[in-house]
């Protein structure tokens, strides 16, 4: 773990902005590796879904991470953007509206459904409200599953047209990863932008202390109910996109197990921490695939078959039933050496490891001490 | 002084500029190539230097559920196609001898992960796919096939409304669940009932059966109500209410054992006299336990979704290999999935091609003898059975004093 220490001490003392514009270079250089046979398919089409769990993360990250609201339900909203296209745009119900069109409803409806789920859920603490956001994704799902007229229930909506973008007919790989990176990118923009203004500041004030943030002039429904249908809008976004991107979908894409997942790689990435989330939902989407690309191809190839002495061969080729064991066991270890997360902010770092002596400098205590011997010094 | 700071912040910002500017052009430059990049990438090995003796390999793709809910299928799936693999490779075309090696990737029985494992044995080069598992996962898969012109061929996927989605490259050797639901239906009206329950647990498989089942109880006149409950429920007091001041004399659960069990038990203390029947989703011996006693489930009726192992010409010889190579019962559709494999082989031996198209095309008119007996496809990809695949075909059972029994 010292490693990662020190990488993060690196990226804190580095400029910000070098670490960004290399990941975007790198994001923006990848469909291209594939064009070359660098990387095979499988890889870019596995980038390309991580992106939709990319802006899943960040969009949680706003009311998980910043305003501290453990929210169970996420994927009931991202299932609302996947059933806006689903509908608007197959031979199910027989439309095929613009995709621009049907990108701008996703988000207005998952966000007016984050309004109406939040307004009598947000005024709940806790483990309270993580169950009831817990039972309205569920209830989502339940209704999907049931409203057969338009969902076709547990059948699901097949045969989702490819969007066209102004011309631009979006149905390789390659060019959803690019339209999902530039959501993203603009999704990051703005809620990084927002993180810093008045109400980010709100917001974190709610996550610290409700009652002092309260009677210091932030009103919690308000800012919390933001922090919902702002998030409700960027799974909206990434539903809609992401339904285009499977041509079909059907209710068991949006099981609670879902909800769990994003929530872990905000929590994983780190807390209140717009990079933690990303790299958060790159880490926990990828590991499973190089887990098992690397049991199955990589050691084989360099060792041998035989890459495990003493295990039994047979064992070794079946890797591919292990590797969400190997993939759990990775996820306990991360969990106790390093829980505030791959990139934490410094506040939700400072809160985990209290008594670390590099953010010493910053402690009341030290800062009271310093005080006094200025004092002492004057007198 | 003052110049200097200035001349510090111009230069951070130029330079953020010209790493963003660098950026950019790399991904406009990138971006022309990507679209107008051809799809060259499959004028792979087409050495067709075909002498007399050779030996090639030839990858075959599974795609099943080796973890997740279904593991267990998925088990059966994996074991019965290693087998099959074992046994067909050594197949010739133009003289050259073709071994096969199967490509086995999980895909969790999530339909998101189904195009990711998709791709992954595209990039392999397979040529032909068995699989998916599940229904959800054939659905979301097969865009990413067809597109590629590979051909999958599925065990076990009996959604009625697969083949009817007019992709061209999907088989399945499994019979639809529409030909169950026919033959439940059929079945209770042989039987006499005049008021039938139908109740379904909203799931994918649960609900296509129970849509059939009423299709045909309303084709021959039966008063039908339908009820429904949700996969894991427990208490089902509300149902049995309504089911109770309908008074039917055939209660028909399209669901699972265990959710059919709890129901059952809670039908006959609520005073319940009706014949009780289901699907395959029933048909398990755990379900007197979970009734709370076989009482409760004795003289319940069920059919199944493949064909009776009584009447499969191979099937003795099948279970035994398979008990031989895992230690295992064969579990279900095993037995389907290793015909989907020796399917694609005399597919290949017909076209005299191991290219997807070709086997594509064969598979439409190939008759291949397998374990469950001499199959053939019909236009849409669908198993057909010389003589007709009519609702006769669907074997019945009856609990009997704890176990399921078949029915002559």
């Amino acid at each position: 773990m010292a490693v990662l220490d020190r990488m993060n001490s690196m990226f804190r003392r580095a400029p910000r902005w070098t670490y960004i514009a290399l990941a975007l270079a790198f994001a923006l250089i990848f469909p291209v590796l594939e064009q070359y046979g660098v990387i095979e398919t499988l890889w870019l089409r596995l980038g390309t879904r991580t992106l939709v769990y990319v802006l899943l993360a960040v969009g949680l990250n706003l009311v998980l991470g910043e305003t501290g609201l453990l929210h169970l339900g996420y994927v009931a909203f991202f299932a609302v953007g996947a059933y806006t296209t689903a509908s608007l745009s197959s031979p199910r119900l027989g439309y095929h509206w613009n995709f621009w069109v049907i990108i701008a409803l996703a988000m207005l409806l998952s966000m007016l459904f984050g309004f109406f789920i939040g307004l009598p859920t947000l005024r709940l603490r806790g483990d309270y409200l993580a169950i009831v956001t817990l039972a309205f994704g569920e209830i989502t799902r339940i209704t999907f599953n049931n409203w057969e007229s338009v969902t076709n229930g547990p059948g699901g909506i097949p045969g989702i047209y490819a969007p066209n973008l102004f011309g631009w007919v979006v149905d390789k790989p390659g060019e959803f990863f690019y339209l999902l990176l530039a959501a993203v990118i603009v999704v990051v923009w703005l809620l990084n932008n927002i993180k810093t203004s008045r109400i980010g500041r709100a917001w974190n004030a709610l996550r610290e202390d409700e009652i002092a943030s309260h009677h210091s002039g932030v009103r919690p429904l308000q800012a919390k109910l933001l922090a919902v249908v702002l998030s409700s809008g960027v799974a909206g976004l990434a539903g809609a996109i992401f339904a285009y991107y499977q041509q079909f979908i059907n209710p068991t894409y949006f099981l609670f197990m879902q909800s769990t997942i994003v929530v872990c790689m905000v929590v994983l990435g780190g807390m209140g921490s717009i990079p933690g989330a990303v790299i958060g939902a790159v880490v926990l989407d990828t590991t499973p695939e190089l887990i098992r690309q690397l049991f199955t191809k990589w050691l084989p190839d360099a060792v041998g078959a035989d890459f495990l002495p003493g295990v039994q061969t047979a064992l070794q080729q079946d890797f591919d039933r292990y590797r969400m064991l190997i993939f759990g066991l990775a996820i306990v270890l991360m969990v106790i050496f390093r829980p505030e997360g791959l990139l934490p902010n410094k506040l939700w770092r400072r809160e985990v490891h209290e008594d670390d002596p590099r953010d010493q400098a910053n402690t009341r205590q030290h800062m009271f001490d310093a005080e006094k011997g200025a004092q002492d010094l004057e007198a | 002084m003052h110049w200097t700071g200035d001349m510090r912040m111009w230069q951070g910002n130029t330079r953020k500029v010209l790493a963003l500017l660098l950026a950019l052009a790399v991904a406009v430059s990138m971006f022309g190539l990507v679209g107008c990049g051809d799809d060259d990438a499959d004028t792979e090995d087409t050495d067709t230097t075909s002498t007399e003796g050779t030996t090639e390999t030839i990858k075959i793709g599974v795609a099943t559920s080796l973890t997740g809910g279904l593991a267990d299928y998925g088990f059966a799936a994996a074991e019965a196609l290693k087998i099959a693999a074992v046994d067909f490779s050594g197949f010739e075309i133009d003289g050259v001898t073709y071994e096969i090696e199967l490509i086995i990737k999980d895909d969790k029985g999530e339909p998101a992960e189904a195009p990711v494992v998709a791709q992954q044995l595209l990039d392999e080069g397979v040529v032909a796919v068995i699989g998916c598992l599940t229904s959800g996962n054939t659905k979301a898969s097969l865009p990413i096939y067809q597109a590629a012109g590979i051909p999958l061929i599925s065990g076990s996927a009996t959604r009625p409304d697969l083949t009817e989605l007019d992709f061209e490259n999907f088989f399945r050797t499994c019979l639809r669940d529409d030909l169950q639901g026919a033959a439940i239906g059929e079945w209770a009206v042989e039987l006499g009932s005049e008021k039938v329950v139908v109740m379904d647990d909203r799931g994918d498989y649960s609900v296509a059966l129970a849509d059939e089942v009423i299709k045909t109880l309303d084709a021959a006149g039966v008063e039908v109500s339908r009820e429904e409950g949700q996969e894991g429920d427990v208490d089902f007091s509300a149902q049995v209410n309504n089911i109770k001041a309908f008074a039917p004399d055939t209660v028909i659960f399209t669901g699972y054992h265990r959710e059919a069990g709890l129901l059952f038990k809670q039908l006959v203390e609520a005073g319940v006299e009706a014949q009780f029947m289901g699907g395959d989703g029933i048909k398990s011996n755990d379900i007197g336990d979970e009734a709370g006693g076989a009482e409760n489930v004795e003289g319940a009726l069920c059919t199944f979704g493949g064909f009776a192992q009584e009447n499969m010409p191979g099937y003795t010889a099948f279970a035994d290999a398979f008990m031989a190579a895992t230690g295992k019962e064969a579990g279900p559709y095993a037995e389907n999935n290793y015909d989907a494999l020796g399917a694609v082989v005399a597919a290949m031996q017909l076209a005299g091609s191991t290219e997807g198209a070709d086997i594509i095309d064969a598979l439409h008119e190939v008759e291949y003898d397998g374990v469950q007996g001499a199959l053939t496809f019909d236009s849409i990809g669908d198993v057909a059975v010389p003589g007709g695949g009519g609702t006769e075909l669907i074997p019945r059972f009856e609990y009997k004093s704890g176990v399921w029994e078949f029915i002559e």
